[in-house]
């Protein structure tokens, strides 16, 4: 294996069994006596790899495969086929040697034992992990400094805010040092202040350790600040895999120009220039720069009528959206 | 290898511990919870007294002997109840994709599994279990021969529970076939073996073992016989070897799921 790579995923496939049934009651009573399975292909020869330290995204829409991906990855689903490497690892065959390497955090999945406190879950941990005492000691003090969980530290965790619930979450996956953390969907319903701050510490997390992440988020904004490359996947097959800065320079040949008007104006579609929202006053179009300049765009809208105007990037979010959208 | 047996044994405890403290939360509930099901057990007791005082032996068992039959039905109940409660939701466990949380952690994942909670009332059934022994017969070798037959009894009633959650890693909607499975342990447990006959006899050497979980036991403490614990210890072994098996046979079926779920 090489040394560099922490992620090694080659032509990974998983397909589920789904009962079919007919509508109704009649439906149910054949089904007893005739079953008919749909084969669905959740991940479908999937190849990729990740360096170590590296902060990677991987993304698609829901069904895509992510959770699927991310499960056999950490050991929990045997795949039908296709090679998996963590840290050098097969988790089919070294599911425990595997799991002192990775730290998990499901967003939607609690880990911790919600009647005992912070402190009680991570000297947990840290036995799960065969910790010794003092070990555990100075682990938690450090996870408590880089996540400020002191003020709650002793607080049920089922009397914390979800914010600070997920912090320990992350921390509690972390007691152990793994190598690579996965993170399926973190800031899952949490306020736009405490993404943040989980945003802030993942990456201080990533400085301080070298922890390698592999994120899934439907949460544009998790993906942007956090990774440096993004991997979409749909219908369980890899769609891009490339840079960041390289998906969004692809993007960069359409802008958006939202214009405030002193009197309203009639605009049509044009090659090139197309309307996104017309409301009398406020117009915002897109501009595809192979075919046409901003500033015809601006000629087009009449400059002496432009009371106030904006140009910008196409948001990745839409970015994202059409790729989902063209599948490729 | 003795390093991991001693540390999965740590964290187990642990996860006993935690459990229990859990339990504890609420003072009231957790000691009327015990107190409740020693009257429950007693009250079932009563039926006993009034029949023996018609008649001196009811399927080959006198009163005594229907005594430490119940001390030795509540007291398996008691150890799987208490150690091992999460087993009689294993269906529902592995149905909701809650097994996920165990098989990223580096232990046994069976284990960690069905001993992450406790229940307290199954602590009322343990004591109770004692009760009716020291009501019959007050020794250290009756006391030590009935605490390993509870602890096999026990065994063997979470091997059989571990078996029938382990269907639904093959089928759905098991829940009920394994609630009904494991009630009928503990509802034929308590009643005389000689009363029942034939087929349903078969049953309880086979597919429900409470034999080798009770009626041997209690013969075993009567009249002391090798050949009686020896099948009991080989029976123990036997099956709790078929249920990890059969389990982790299944585990490679495990489809998990994306239901939102909270450890409680």
């Amino acid at each position: 294996m090489n040394e560099e790579k922490a992620i090694r995923v080659k032509g990974l496939k998983k397909t589920f069994k789904i009962k079919l049934k007919e509508k109704g009651l009649i439906g149910s009573i054949k089904g007893m006596f005739k079953t008919k399975y749909k084969k669905i292909n959740a991940v479908n020869d999937i190849s990729f790899e990740v360096d170590k330290g590296e902060m990677i995204a991987f993304i698609g829409p829901n069904g895509a495969g992510k959770s699927t991906t991310i499960k056999m990855l950490t050991g929990i689903l045997y795949p039908d086929q296709g090679e998996i490497e963590v840290m050098g690892i097969d988790p089919r065959r070294k599911r425990k040697q595997l799991a002192y390497e990775i730290g998990t955090v499901f967003g939607q999945k609690e880990q911790l034992w919600m009647h005992l406190t912070p402190y009680d879950n991570f000297k947990f941990f840290g036995a799960i992990y065969d910790l010794d005492e003092r070990v555990v000691e100075k682990r938690i003090n450090e996870l408590v400094e880089l996540f400020e969980i002191s003020e709650f530290i002793n607080t049920p965790v089922r009397n914390l805010s979800l914010g600070q619930r997920i912090r320990c979450e992350i921390a509690a996956s972390l007691i152990h040092k793994p190598k690579i953390l996965f993170l399926d969907e973190p800031t899952i319903g949490l306020d736009p202040v405490v993404k943040e701050n989980i945003r802030t510490f993942i990456k201080r997390m990533n400085k301080e350790y070298k922890t390698t992440i592999f994120l899934t988020s439907h949460d544009v904004g998790d993906i942007e600040k956090l990774c440096k490359r993004i991997i979409i996947v749909n219908h369980g097959e890899i769609v891009l895999d490339d840079s960041m800065d390289n998906l969004k320079y692809h993007y960069l040949n359409k802008k958006i120009v939202e214009a405030k008007m002193k009197e309203k104006i009639n605009l049509d579609d044009e090659e090139g220039i197309t309307i996104l929202k017309d409301k009398g006053y406020n117009l915002k179009i897109e501009v595809d720069t192979t075919k046409r300049t901003v500033g015809d765009a601006i000629k087009l809208l009449d400059p002496d009528k432009i009371v106030d105007i904006n140009i910008s990037n196409v948001p990745l979010e839409n970015i994202i959206s059409d790729i989902y959208k063209s599948g490729n | 290898m003795l390093t991991v047996v001693k540390n999965q044994i740590k964290v187990t405890l642990l996860s006993i511990k935690y459990g229990l403290m859990r339990q504890m939360l609420n003072k009231t509930t957790f000691i009327t919870n015990i107190i409740f099901m020693l009257l429950n057990n007693a009250s079932f007791i009563l039926q006993w007294v009034i029949l023996y005082s018609l008649k001196d032996n009811i399927g080959g068992y006198t009163f005594k002997q229907v005594l430490l039959l119940w001390g030795f039905a509540a007291g398996t109940y008691g150890v799987s109840h208490f150690f091992f409660k999460r087993v009689f939701s294993l269906s529902d466990i592995i149905n909701t994709g809650k097994l996920d949380a165990s098989i990223i952690q580096p232990k046994n994942i069976l284990l960690s599994v069905i001993t992450s909670d406790v229940e307290a009332s199954a602590l009322g059934d343990l004591i109770y279990g004692y009760i009716m022994l020291f009501i019959c017969d007050i020794s250290i070798s009756s006391f030590l021969l009935f605490t390993l037959f509870i602890i096999c009894g026990g065994i063997i009633m979470t091997s059989i529970a571990i078996i029938y959650g382990s269907l639904a890693f093959w089928f759905n909607n098991t829940e009920m076939l394994a609630d009904t499975g494991n009630s009928l342990m503990v509802n034929f447990a308590t009643y005389p073996e000689g009363i029942f006959k034939g087929v349903v006899k078969t049953l309880f050497y086979t597919l429900i073992p409470i034999g080798f979980a009770n009626y041997i036991p209690v013969q075993v403490l009567n009249d002391f016989n090798v050949f009686g614990l020896l099948a009991v210890l080989g029976v123990t072994t036997l099956i709790l070897c078929m249920a990890i098996a059969i389990f982790y046979k299944g585990l490679k079926n495990y489809s998990s799921s994306n239901l939102m779920s909270a450890r409680i």
